[in-house]
């Protein structure tokens, strides 16, 4: 199963990141998935796909009660992102999904109704967990064409989604790393080929820019922290995207 | 419990099956209308000679008209089955999943997943069975209903036949009509037969 690892905490405000099973079948991409929990309340971030469903929830309910997950956010409609919105909902039909409104009647076909989606609209609003506000930054087309990540201004941390995530080889497949360029070449060949916008880019690049982060977690590969958050928003702003080699 | 969703995934396809066959009988039935109207005008032609084959030609016809009304309703029925199977077999995979969440939770997780399991089970998979018991025994008493009223268009394709010898020059050509209903009749009551047999091994 996967592990929990409390990657932020102060007083009753937490960040859980549920990460790197051993027993994943290798044709299964992996996946961070991350639990924010203020008090009583928590928002799951990206909960992932069915196939994963069993890992996540074990590694989850060694760090916090299942039965308390009330609200998903999913920062696109993807299938590792989202598929096990189903199983949630078995758990709490009354769990409600953040998700793009252009996704909203799309990812009805993993689960839910109705009155299971938020829709979140193109300009991103707030979130309030317990009594943390959270924000919704819209990144459009990063590479999906309604898609968001979350910054908690408390914990100063992004969930970037796939902005940021590198396909890591075995035995380079810790959550943080030490150096960055030999880790940001595991990111190069996911960026230029799922980042679809050059126009989008920079202005993520741009927005993000302009908030104070100290740790930027995506949806795959590993988390960067203080200076490596500078460095990669130079580094994506200069990589050529949108683009097939060969 | 591992063996649901083998169940639901033969029953799924034996659905399938019924279905083409339903389908098949459909077909045929709009092939006795227009029959029956072909034999309707020869009758007309043949006048005072085949007028009992005029009658049972409208009856065919009217034949054909309930075997199709009654034909739409098994479709829809079978409609019906395929949509809870499908639940079954979206519920059979869920609880795939769930169980071998079961096997990778440890403490108050599994004995989450365990408590759960055992609720979710006993209803959905027991409601979701009961529908489809009771949808397969309405299926093989429509089935059943819709052999007799074969059975009554057969009596008629072999009263046309007694009517047609008595068509004078049309003889000929009304017991040509009267063999082609004979046979096209045949043929459902064949697809019928192999339907019967199929619900019967469901039951």
């Amino acid at each position: 199963m996967k592990t929990a690892r409390v990657i932020y905490e102060d007083g009753k405000h937490k960040w859980i990141a549920l990460v790197r099973d051993p027993n994943r079948p290798d044709y299964l991409i992996d996946s961070n998935e991350y639990l924010v929990v203020d008090d009583d309340d928590s928002l799951l971030l990206d909960p992932g796909g069915n196939e994963v469903f069993p890992s996540v929830f074990s590694a989850l309910s060694t760090e916090f009660d299942p039965r308390k997950i009330n609200k998903l956010f999913a920062s696109h409609q993807d299938p590792d992102i989202i598929s096990s919105l189903a199983l949630w909902l078995e758990f709490n039909p009354q769990v409600k999904c953040y998700i793009s409104w252009l996704w909203a009647s799309f990812v009805p076909h993993f689960g839910g109704n109705k009155e299971t989606f938020i829709s979140i609209p193109d300009g991103g609003m707030d979130i309030m967990i317990g009594s943390q506000r959270l924000q919704l930054i819209p990144a459009h087309y990063l590479h999906s064409s309604g898609n968001f990540h979350l910054y908690d201004p408390k914990a100063k941390i992004l969930f970037s989604g796939d902005v940021g995530a590198a396909l890591l080889p075995q035995g380079e497949d810790d959550l943080f790393f030490g150096d960055f360029d030999r880790h940001i070449r595991h990111a190069e060949g996911f960026h230029r080929r799922w980042m679809g916008s050059e126009k989008a880019k920079h202005d993520w690049c741009q927005r993000v820019s302009q908030l104070d982060i100290q740790m930027m977690c995506p949806q795959h590969g590993a988390i960067y922290r203080g200076d490596q958050v500078r460095r990669f928003i130079d580094w994506f702003s200069h990589l050529e995207v949108g683009i097939v080699k060969g | 419990m591992a063996a649901v969703p083998q169940d639901t995934g033969r029953e799924l396809r034996r659905i399938v099956r019924t279905n083409e066959e339903i389908k098949r009988v459909v077909a045929t039935a709009f092939k006795i209308n227009l029959m029956a109207m072909n034999a309707i005008f020869l009758a007309k032609r043949a006048g005072q000679t085949a007028l009992g084959f005029g009658v049972l030609s409208n009856e065919l016809r009217r034949f054909a008209m309930d075997l199709q009304k009654q034909m739409s309703q098994l479709r829809e029925m079978t409609y019906g089955s395929v949509s809870t199977i499908t639940a079954l077999v979206k519920q059979a995979r869920l609880n795939r999943v769930l169980e071998r969440t079961r096997k990778e939770s440890t403490g108050v997780g599994r004995s989450l997943i365990d408590e759960f399991m055992r609720t979710r089970h006993s209803l959905t998979f027991a409601r979701h069975r009961e529908q489809i018991a009771a949808l397969n025994r309405r299926l093989s008493q429509m089935i059943a209903d819709t052999a007799q009223l074969v059975e009554l268009g057969s009596v008629l394709a072999r009263s046309a036949k007694i009517e047609a010898a008595y068509g004078g020059a049309f003889s000929a050509s009304l017991m040509q009509v009267s063999c082609d209903f004979e046979r096209t009749i045949g043929d459902i009551q064949r697809s019928l037969e192999s339907l019967t047999k199929r619900q019967d091994a469901s039951l």
